[in-house]
Formats: structure tokens, C-alpha cells, sequence
């Protein structure tokens, strides 16, 4: 069988992520960062990364195990590899260290969404729509170049779908076959990033046989998933 | 000058608005305190945005469930009955209008409800929202909950807001560390005025007035602030979800309802106990959205031998249908016609035929507070007859509306008393995606438990879709 | 007569289907001869199969006396439990049909056009049809196969210029495979690309409703 989802090490999962990969980082507010995958795109050459994703995952906060006392994020940054954060909280409020030095002077771009807008952006990425209309943001500074639409009485904005090269995410553990269960709130972006990416990449604490996960348990269908690295 | 309420003080007063059972919405900042001081028997459910349901805040030091954080990212302790939620999925609960309360922080709010976010002003230049504009536009009441006024003295109470604006005209109610400011209900739409209801102890309406950089009504009503719990004297109950039979569950169900009901096909995962409830009942003029019209008892569909299944078809032949909104709505057999395709031919029933995906998530949008989507499912057929189409990207896609009920029948294998739904197999299908598009969702299971008894990772309906819940008999056959 | 003379077998067209089937792709099968593909991929290869009864990496089906109204396929009929297996809901299962994850659907169909129009939900003289999945699958499978008979009970072609019955999808399949011949279409018309054995093309041009453009390696139906 020609499956091989299986990876030995984060290094060589992420392996091809070439120069201008956009690039779906989950986690959120200390759960579900995938360190050992940021370190290892972090040890690769890839230049030119959008990076996306959310609140927390790019703050000091969710540094365990990174002796350097900056995030993963904040390293790839520093180190000029990346040109774009398109995210609703790319670093902390009053403490925006090495991301947001890199934003004011010039060497990066951020696009600001909201956090749920994130979400249905890469939902609808990932489930093939065209686009949705969301109420979210009407009257706000979001609206500004987006469709506006009365569906039913009520007012919407046109959000576009969002995809990505690669999705770089923590689980609990898989099976061979991709299936993925979270722990906690680690959840957070897992299942909407997984399906928004081309190549779907997961960190896992143990990877099982087929049979070895409740299949009433797993959350994103290994479908979704095309890389494994266990983490423990 | 008597002094300042402090930020436990601000979050006793808050948790006076919430009453039992209700799903309260946590932004950043002060509000994600709320779940530290609220007692966790009162019976509120709170939400973090990052993915969890009905948790408490843990106490100083504690290190709460593993791997569980609330809106802040500090740890913080699974109920009995909470659940975990991935992050489309609790933007989704916010937006289809699911969650009572939510509580934000902002920095300044204006005479017209809008305000800035505390992380929107903290962040000069970029104005990151974080979660604040999907609290502000999916929660049935938004409070804001804030410092009455800036270090520098200023007050964050104006006129209109001077920075960015992460939520237009939605504040419904402001506490302060001095006062309680209701934003006008009462203008129609246009939330024309600032009134101050209540004052910390030991204030004056005139030094609010003072203090506060935006016109201010007082209150003819005016009161002190209080901060006693809201299991005060007379404690509330968090209503009832568990009804004792069908025929109660769908008693109020009137005639001209529309009504989805699951099941692929059947017999799995469709709610036989509640169709023949229903059947029983007797409303008239219904209109049903679901997979299939009734096919299962014609084609003996995922039936084992020798048996023949309850379906749609009991409701066809009493007469109680007069649309239907289905992808697969008739026997796949020409020879072998059901109830409801024989009624079709005479002109007793519509039919309102969708692809199965796009039912699937028209009834998602329909839940989630999404007015419509893009599909590139059905273009070019007779789908899309009278929609909209349009090209993005090179490719084509065919305008989709969300689809709502007042009424959902759905098959749980167990639910708990708070509602949460956990399924069987292939007999998930639709049941999870209907259950949130409805107004009324009534669920039927083989067992209800306490709550604590489903493992909140594996819950699939969270209880905050589900109004009531009822057990299948065990005598009950879901065959005839 | 071409009519009188043997074809192939619903099997050994399932079996041809099968040699299309990517190793460790994902794949979903509709009903009739689909259904039969799954028995001819070979051992050493692995496909998951996708159902949009909710269900990822289903196996085969459950034994008589073994039926779990909780575990079917789409087609009603009962699975066997096996590992690996996943649950999921219908609009989980669609997004995975729409968002570009399924690699491969077999269906079946009334007619197909030459350029790949596929019209398998209804036949007008009913006035009523089923829809299901099949909307959903040809606008979002990476590549559609049709699997049938080439021609219907009537003899008549159900390869055509342009489809006369509702169609299901415009332009999405992407290959034809029938108890006489394996076809593609193309921008320029239909290609002719294998025949049955002891069929010429010129045979199969007979019984066939739309111009078949010759492929230049035009063979025999390859197993």
C-alpha cells in the first residue's frame, strides 16, 4: 500500500514547503500549538510565508519547550521569513515583541479579520463554497470593500473563502490512516484548518493502527490529513 | 469621594443580569473573570470562544481540566454537562443567535451602543479585534463591562467612539466600576441614548453626569448597585429540558409548522417515537424538510429483512403534509411509488427539490447565522433555475439561502438532561446539522443521563441547540 | 448486428473502473455497477471509501443475520464494522465531497454527452426524481467516472451530443467506461480510447449517439 502518512520526524514533513507557502497555524490561547512543527519550519529555508492564524499562538505565552524566550512565530519572523500574518490577533495587546517591532518597521504585512470571520473563511475554503454571507462586522471598519446584501430582511457582507499550501496542527493522537482527536480546548482550529489546506499536517502524541481511535471520537476525518509526526 | 467598584464588585453586578440556564459568551479581559466568580451551581454556561461550553473558572493555582483554557488561555475546569467545540463551531453557536449573553470589554463605548475593544486600542495602528466583533454581532444581549473612565481620567463613556468601531450600535447595557448605563431600548432600531439606572454606593447621579463624556438620562428609577448572586433568595431553576412522553414534546407543535426530520433515509437516525407523535397530534398543513419524503418502507432502505419501517410516509397518509423540502424524495423503483410520490401525482403535496449537499448546508447556514453561500453544486441544471449565478475565481457557483424550521425532530443514541446529544454510527447524518436550524429542537434517545455521563469530547449536538429531550420507550418498535 | 453480439459483463466493467482508482486516493461509489468497483481494486492497493451516509473508510458489507440499522451506506445497505472507520455528518461528508477531498466518484447515469455532461436524476416521463448526492459529487469529486451500460433497455445510446434529460452536472466527467467501450470527453468531442474485445470501432460508433473521435492509441479494453 502506497499511504505512508506516517512521518519520522516534523523536519521531514515539512520537507517541500517551498518559498511563498501560505501556511495555517493551529491554536489558540496556550492549547493546541503545533511547537515541534513550527520548529522544524523554523530549521527549514522556506522564505516568503504568509502565516496564518490566531489569537495567542503568536505570544510569548505559548512558548513551552522554546528555550529562546520567544514563540516560534516570533523566531520565524525575526528571521525574515515571513512577508504576510493574516490573522484577528497577531500578537499580544501592550506586549507585541518581535511581531509587531517587524509590522512597524515595514518588514511584514498583517491582515486583520475577525476570528469567527477567520473560521468561515476557511470553512468555506475547505468546503469548496465560493463565499458566504456573514452579519459579522456590518457598521465596522471590515465592511469597507465587501459585498453588502439583504438576504431575508436582514443585512449581510460577502466573505471570500480562504486556502492554504499547508495546515501545521496538534492532536492527541491518530491512526495510520489520518483520523485525528484533539485534547480540550486544543480543538480550537484543528478541524476548520484541516480541511482548508492542500496538505494537512499533524503533530500528534501517539499514532495508533486503524481500529485503535473510537470512531465515534475522531473529530477530523483523516481525510483531511495527509502527514503524521508523532510528538510525544 | 466614595470609592471605586473593584473588578470582583463590577463582576457580581454583571452576573445579576444572567438568570439559570442561560449561555453566556466570554471576551478577553475583565469579562473572562465572570467565570471565576460566578458559583458553578447557579446553572450558567459559560462560553470561551476557543472551544468550550458550560466551564468554571478555576481557583488561584489550580490548574483546572488538562488541556482545557477559557478566554483568556488561562486554565479553567469542565462541568458536568460541558462540552468541547472547535472554533468554526463556537463562531457558529455565537452567530445563529444560540448564546444568551456575551460580556466584552471594551475601551470606549459610544451614545449609539458602538464601541471599541480594549485589544483593538491596545494595538495602535493595527486595531486587532480578536473574538469581540463575533460577540457583538451573534449574542441576543450584548453587555459591556469596563472602567468608567481611562488612567488619564478621560471618560471611556462618549459621545461617539474616537477609535476604530469593532461592534455598530449593540451594546444593550454598560457596568462600570461606578454605575449601570442601559444604551435606550426603547427608539425602534436606533439605540438613541445613554440612560444611568444604577449608581456604585456611595455616588451621585450628578457625579456621573460629570464624569461621564456623553449625554446621560437619569433614571427616574434610580438604585443603588447590588452584588448579590443571583442565587440569592429565590433561587431560579434552569428550565427543564426533559419532557416525560412524545405526544407532550410535540404537543405545541400547530398546524402550517414547518418541521425537519432526519433520518438518511431511515430506520437509523430517524425519531420514530416522535413521528408517530406527531402522526397522533395531528397538525395539519406541515411542511417537512428532510433527506428523503419516506422511501425507507417502500424500498426496505437500510431496513433488515423482514421488517418494514416507520418513515414520513405515517404523516403523508394522514393527511398532515403539504410541502416537502427533500433531495431524495421518492422510491428510487418506479414500480414500488411512495405515500408521498402517490400524493405528488394527485397535487396534495409540493415538492421543493435540493441537492442533498446543499441541503446539508443550507440548513448549516440556517444554524450558523450565515444569510447564504456560493455552490458550485447544481450550476448548469434545473437547480438553478431562478438563482443567482456568478463567477469567482473562473469559477462558477449558484447563490444558496440558509434554511430555517420552528420545529426539529431529531434520533439521538443518548442525550443528558442538559441536552447534549451524542449519536450511533452512520445515524449522525443530518440529525447534527438540523438540530441547530431549528427554533424548537426536540430531541428522542434511547437513554437521558446525568450530566457528566457523556465525555464532553465526544458530545456532537451541544446542549445550547437542543429545548427538549425524550426517551423512546423501550417497548417502542420502530417497525409495523 | 453489433446488437446481437456480446458485451461485457457489469463485473469486468467494474473491474476496468477499478484499474482508476489511485492508490491511497479517497473514493466514493454510487449505486449499480459502482457499487461492484470496490471488489476488483487489487490487494496490494488501498482505497478509503467515503459514503455520504456519514461514514469514511468504509469496508465491505455485513453478513445476513449481522445488520446494524446504525452502520449503512448510502445505498441502504448494511456495513460490516471495520477499523479505521469514521463517523461524521452530512454536512461534514459534503464538504468533503465539495471542497476537493474526494478524489474519485463512480456513478451511474441515464445518458453522458460528449463533452461530459452527465444527466443521472431523473427520467422526465416520471416528473420526479431523486437528486441525493449526485449534484454535489459532479460538481466536486476531482474526477467523475461513469460506469454503465452503453446502451439502455431500448437500445438506445446513452452516449449523446447533448443530453435530453436534466442533467446533473455540466461538463464533469471525466471518463466514460461501458460494457463496450472506455471513452473521454473532451473540448473536441468524444475520444474513443478502448473496445471490447471482438468489437471494431466502427462497431461501437453504431450503437453510439455521439461522433467518437479515434484515440490514436486506440486498443482493446485493457483489465
Amino acid at each position: 500500500m502506497a499511504l505512508g502518512k506516517v512521518y519520522p520526524s516534523p523536519e521531514e514533513a515539512l520537507a517541500d514547503v517551498f518559498d511563498g507557502a501560505t501556511i495555517l497555524v493551529g491554536g489558540a490561547v496556550g492549547a493546541g500549538l503545533p511547537e515541534n512543527l513550527l520548529r522544524a519550519l523554523s530549521n527549514g529555508g522556506a522564505r516568503g510565508l504568509t502565516l496564518v492564524y490566531s489569537a495567542g499562538a503568536g505570544s510569548i505565552s505559548s512558548t513551552a519547550g522554546n528555550s529562546s524566550g520567544k514563540s516560534s512565530i516570533e523566531s520565524l519572523v525575526m528571521e525574515g521569513r515571513v512577508s504576510r500574518i493574516i490573522s484577528p490577533m497577531p500578537f499580544p495587546p501592550n506586549a507585541g515583541g518581535q511581531i509587531e517591532d517587524s509590522w512597524r518597521q515595514g518588514e511584514i504585512q498583517i491582515e486583520i479579520l475577525p476570528q469567527g470571520v477567520l473560521a468561515e473563511r476557511l470553512r468555506a475554503g475547505g468546503a469548496g463554497l465560493g463565499g458566504v454571507f456573514l452579519p459579522t462586522a456590518l457598521g465596522t471598519r471590515f465592511q469597507e470593500g465587501r459585498e453588502r446584501r439583504e438576504i431575508d430582511g436582514k443585512s449581510y457582507l460577502l466573505e471570500t473563502p480562504l486556502k492554504a499550501d499547508f495546515a501545521l496542527l496538534k492532536a492527541r493522537a491518530a491512526d495510520t490512516f489520518g483520523s485525528l482527536v484533539y485534547q480540550g480546548s486544543g480543538r480550537n482550529w484543528g478541524p476548520v484548518m484541516a480541511m482548508a489546506a492542500r496538505i494537512g499536517v499533524a503533530e500528534v502524541g501517539r499514532i495508533c493502527e486503524p481500529g485503535g481511535l473510537d470512531p465515534e471520537a475522531v473529530v477530523t476525518p483523516g481525510i483531511f490529513v495527509n502527514r503524521l509526526v508523532e510528538c510525544p | 469621594m466614595a470609592s471605586r467598584l473593584d473588578d470582583h464588585q463590577i463582576a457580581l453586578r454583571v452576573l445579576r443580569e444572567l438568570h439559570p440556564g442561560q449561555t453566556i459568551a466570554l471576551g478577553t479581559g475583565l469579562p473572562s473573570t465572570l467565570c471565576r466568580v460566578a458559583a458553578p451551581d447557579v446553572g450558567l454556561r459559560f462560553l470561551a470562544e476557543s472551544g468550550v461550553l458550560g466551564y468554571q473558572g478555576s481557583s488561584q493555582g489550580a490548574t483546572g481540566s488538562p488541556g482545557v483554557f477559557g478566554s483568556d488561555g488561562s486554565p479553567v475546569s469542565l462541568l458536568p454537562g460541558s462540552s468541547l467545540n472547535s472554533l468554526d463551531e463556537t463562531a457558529a453557536m455565537l452567530r445563529g443567535g444560540h448564546v444568551d449573553f456575551a460580556v466584552v470589554q471594551p475601551a470606549q463605548v459610544d451614545s449609539q451602543g458602538s464601541f471599541t475593544h480594549w485589544t483593538s486600542a491596545a494595538t495602535p495602528g493595527l486595531h486587532a479585534p480578536g473574538t469581540s466583533l463575533d460577540l457583538a454581532a451573534g449574542a441576543r444581549r450584548l453587555v459591556a463591562m469596563m472602567h468608567h473612565t481611562a488612567a488619564d481620567g478621560s471618560s471611556n463613556i462618549v459621545g461617539e467612539c474616537r477609535g476604530v468601531i469593532d461592534g455598530a450600535a449593540c451594546v444593550d447595557l454598560i457596568v462600570t466600576d461606578l454605575a449601570v448605563i442601559s444604551v435606550s431600548p426603547d427608539f425602534g432600531n436606533s439605540k438613541e441614548g445613554l440612560v444611568l439606572t444604577e449608581v456604585a454606593p456611595g455616588w451621585r447621579a450628578d457625579d456621573l453626569v460629570a464624569l461621564t463624556d456623553a449625554p446621560l438620562k437619569v433614571s427616574p428609577n434610580l438604585t443603588e448597585m447590588r452584588f448579590d448572586s443571583i442565587s440569592g433568595p429565590v433561587p431560579e431553576k434552569v428550565p427543564e429540558k426533559v419532557y416525560t412522553s412524545g405526544p407532550l414534546a410535540v404537543g405545541d407543535i400547530p398546524d402550517g409548522a414547518t418541521i425537519m426530520i432526519d433520518g438518511f433515509a431511515g430506520p437509523g437516525g430517524m425519531a420514530h417515537y416522535l413521528l408517530v407523535s406527531l402522526r397522533d397530534q395531528g397538525a395539519k398543513d406541515l411542511t417537512i424538510i428532510s433527506n428523503t419524503a419516506g422511501i425507507a418502507r417502500v424500498i426496505n432502505f437500510g431496513t433488515p429483512p423482514g421488517r418494514q419501517a416507520i418513515d414520513h410516509s405515517i404523516l403523508i397518509d394522514n393527511n398532515q403534509v403539504r410541502k416537502a423540502i427533500a433531495s431524495y424524495p421518492v422510491s428510487p423503483s418506479v414500480s414500488r411509488p411512495s405515500a408521498f410520490e402517490l400524493a405528488y401525482r394527485k397535487g396534495d403535496v409540493e415538492l421543493e427539490l435540493v441537492p442533498q449537499g446543499t441541503l446539508a448546508e443550507r440548513l448549516r447556514a440556517g444554524g450558523a447565522g450565515i444569510g447564504g453561500f456560493y455552490t458550485p453544486t447544481g450550476v448548469g441544471t434545473l437547480i438553478a433555475e431562478g438563482k443567482e449565478t456568478r463567477t469567482i475565481e473562473g469559477k462558477e457557483y449558484l447563490l444558496e439561502r440558509g434554511l430555517r424550521a420552528d420545529y426539529c425532530l431529531i434520533r439521538g443514541y443518548k442525550a443528558d438532561t442538559l441536552g447534549n446529544v451524542v449519536y450511533r454510527g452512520t445515524s449522525r447524518n443530518f440529525n447534527s446539522v438540523m438540530a441547530p436550524a431549528a427554533a424548537v429542537t426536540i430531541v428522542e434517545v434511547d437513554e437521558i443521563v446525568a450530566p457528566g455521563d457523556l465525555d464532553p469530547e465526544l458530545i456532537v449536538t451541544p446542549g445550547i441547540y437542543v429545548s427538549r429531550v425524550v426517551r423512546r420507550p423501550p417497548e417502542f418498535s420502530a417497525y409495523e | 448486428m453489433p446488437a446481437d453480439k456480446q458485451r461485457l459483463e457489469r463485473e469486468v466493467v467494474a473491474m476496468r473502473v477499478a484499474k482508476e482508482l489511485p492508490d491511497g486516493g479517497y473514493v466514493n461509489l454510487g449505486i449499480g455497477i459502482p457499487t461492484l468497483v470496490s471488489g476488483f481494486v487489487a490487494e496490494d492497493s488501498v482505497v478509503f471509501y467515503h459514503s455520504e451516509s456519514g461514514v469514511l473508510n468504509c469496508g465491505p458489507l455485513a453478513d445476513e443475520g449481522e445488520e446494524d440499522i446504525d452502520l449503512i451506506n448510502a445505498g441502504g445497505q448494511f456495513l460490516q464494522p471495520v477499523p479505521g472507520m469514521v463517523f461524521f455528518s452530512t454536512v461534514d461528508g459534503f464538504a468533503m465531497i465539495r471542497g476537493g477531498h474526494v478524489d474519485v466518484t463512480v456513478l451511474g447515469a441515464h445518458q453522458v454527452s460528449a463533452k461530459g455532461d452527465l444527466a443521472n436524476w431523473m427520467l422526465p416521463e416520471r416528473g420526479v426524481g431523486n437528486i441525493g448526492g449526485a449534484m454535489d459529487l459532479a460538481a466536486g469529486a476531482k474526477q467523475v467516472i461513469v460506469a454503465m451500460e452503453h446502451t439502455d433497455r431500448h437500445n438506445h445510446s446513452k452516449i449523446v451530443e447533448e443530453c435530453d434529460y436534466p442533467i446533473t452536472g455540466k461538463a464533469c466527467v471525466s471518463l466514460i467506461v461501458t460494457d463496450l467501450a472506455v471513452m473521454q470527453p473532451t473540448e473536441q468531442g468524444l475520444v474513443l480510447k478502448e473496445v471490447a474485445p471482438g468489437w471494431t470501432p466502427e462497431e461501437v460508433q453504431e450503437l453510439t449517439g455521439a461522433r467518437l473521435i479515434l484515440a490514436p492509441d486506440l486498443k482493446e479494453y485493457e483489465l
